[in-house]
């Protein structure tokens, strides 16, 4: 299962037919609402929510401690 | 000299303003150095439903009732350096999830834990982002939770790396955390005095600018945990013996897979952007989950926006989980903690954001519900600890 998930996440990405954006193009692509996580505060208090109700969690990067919620 | 100075400066500006894309940084936010100090503050009411009566055997019916404060700054230090701050403080009461056991029929009831619980945590978080060139950043993270019965210290590093002819970012990162926890001595037993875990977590991902209006991130990480993973505070029943009422007990070891793949596209006629997340969890517990969230960001006018998502989650069983137990298990482990149970969950979230010149407020409002009948597979027991929850959060972000 492991090595499908690689191989359909290299697919994905190399599937993706990718055009050409100059700098100036790039209006919306900056725009904040674009972002991964446009409020970084709020995805962190999300993501810890879950981390405290659910079996699983990560995915976003390497930090973070953990902590005893029940 | 000084000539020089101010060419590398406005280019530092015009590549950091480029480089200011989702798509080309792993957090966008960390695409170019902050170039003015940010204050933020959310205060955060989180509540639990109340255990319904037909799935109650005993303690009090009223679940978690959480207050959040989360304070946060971003400052630059230098022109390719900056900092991130963020502490969280919590306080909780109410009660928790003690031990499943058969009620009528066999169907199983949930003990909750019968003195209301209080506690407090504090959580600060430091990141320190360095552009060593306008296309690689290198970031350090420091942090530190503390409660009274847990504290835990964690480090970690990323490296984020820019290629622009390809509109493609690279990431990778590692991260660590010590873990210890000494469990209150209270009117429920706990199984241990004091023990420790650790967790070492391993990431690689890449972001592609597709087009002019759409974005992609995939990334694979993976965790191992090592130690006390078991929960010192649960029981569980197993019917066959003389005192049925044993200790939660969990393998020491666990290895976690996670697939993230994140997908943004902007709708200019909408003015509007959609989101869409999923991600795949794997453990040598047995537990896989999906995770799909889909969001519509709508723009309301020059100065509002509208953000809706809708959440689905849906996971498997640790393999030593039951409701309750017949005969104890010949490895020795048993769980009947909710959160290892197999069951699916929808969540709701609406938030207002209104720009107020240096000032944005917002208001956020989240419901969730966690049920069997939501999974993507059949189950054939509900455990009755299941959670709902609704959260109401306001906040405000100050630019100096």
């Amino acid at each position: 299962m492991r090595i499908c998930i690689v191989l359909l996440a290299v697919l994905l990405v190399s599937a993706c037919s990718v055009t050409k954006v100059e700098p100036w193009d790039r209006q919306y692509l900056s725009r904040p609402e674009m972002a991964w996580d446009p409020d970084n505060t709020t995805a962190a208090y999300r993501a810890h929510v879950y981390f405290s109700k659910e079996a699983s969690s990560g995915g976003t990067g390497a930090g973070g401690g953990g902590c005893g919620c029940n | 000299m000084k000539q020089t100075q101010q060419k590398s400066s406005t280019l530092l500006a015009l590549t950091s303003a480029a480089l200011a894309l989702p798509g080309m940084s792993g957090k966008a936010d960390a695409a170019a150095p902050v170039s003015e100090p940010v204050l933020r503050y959310h205060a955060s009411h989180y509540r639990e439903a109340d255990i319904e009566r037909k799935d109650h055997l005993g303690g009090s019916r009223e679940r978690y009732e959480i207050d959040t404060h989360q304070l946060g700054l971003a400052a630059p230090l230098s022109r390719a350096t900056d900092i991130k701050l963020d502490l969280m403080v919590e306080s909780m009461s109410g009660a928790s999830p003690w031990y499943v056991q058969p009620g009528a029929g066999g169907k199983p009831v949930q003990a909750m834990s019968g003195a209301s619980i209080k506690e407090e945590r504090y959580d600060i978080q430091g990141r320190l982002n360095h552009f060593v060139s306008s296309d690689t950043v290198l970031s350090y993270m420091a942090g530190y939770s503390d409660e009274d019965d847990y504290e835990a210290v964690n480090v970690g590093f990323e490296f984020e790396h820019t290629i622009p002819a390809k509109q493609l970012t690279v990431s990778s990162g590692i991260g660590y955390s010590d873990d210890e926890v000494e469990p209150t001595q209270g009117k429920t037993p706990v199984s241990v005095l004091k023990a420790e875990k650790d967790n070492l977590t391993l990431f690689a991902g890449l972001g592609l600018v597709l087009d002019a209006r759409t974005a992609v991130q995939t990334s694979l990480s993976v965790s191992d945990q090592q130690g006390f993973l078991s929960d010192p505070y649960k029981l569980v029943y197993i019917a066959n013996q003389n005192n049925p009422f044993y200790a939660d007990s969990r393998p020491d070891e666990r290895r976690q897979w996670v697939w993230l793949t994140r997908f943004r596209h902007f709708v200019p006629a909408a003015n509007a952007a959609f989101h869409a997340d999923y991600r795949y969890f794997d453990d040598d517990w047995d537990i896989e989950s999906h995770t799909l969230e889909l969001g519509w960001y709508q723009n309301v006018g020059p100065t509002w926006r509208i953000d809706t998502s809708l959440r689905w989650y849906s996971q498997t069983a640790a393999f030593f989980y039951a409701p309750y137990f017949l005969s104890q298990r010949a490895d020795g482990y048993a769980s009947s903690d909710y959160r290892l149970s197999p069951y699916g969950a929808l969540g709701l979230r609406v938030k207002a954001v209104k720009k107020l010149g240096p000032w944005q407020l917002s208001a956020e409002f989240e419901t969730y519900s966690a049920k069997a009948s939501y999974s993507l597979d059949d189950v054939d027991v509900e455990n009755p600890g299941l959670v709902e929850f609704n959260t109401f959060t306001l906040g405000f972000d100050r630019v100096f």
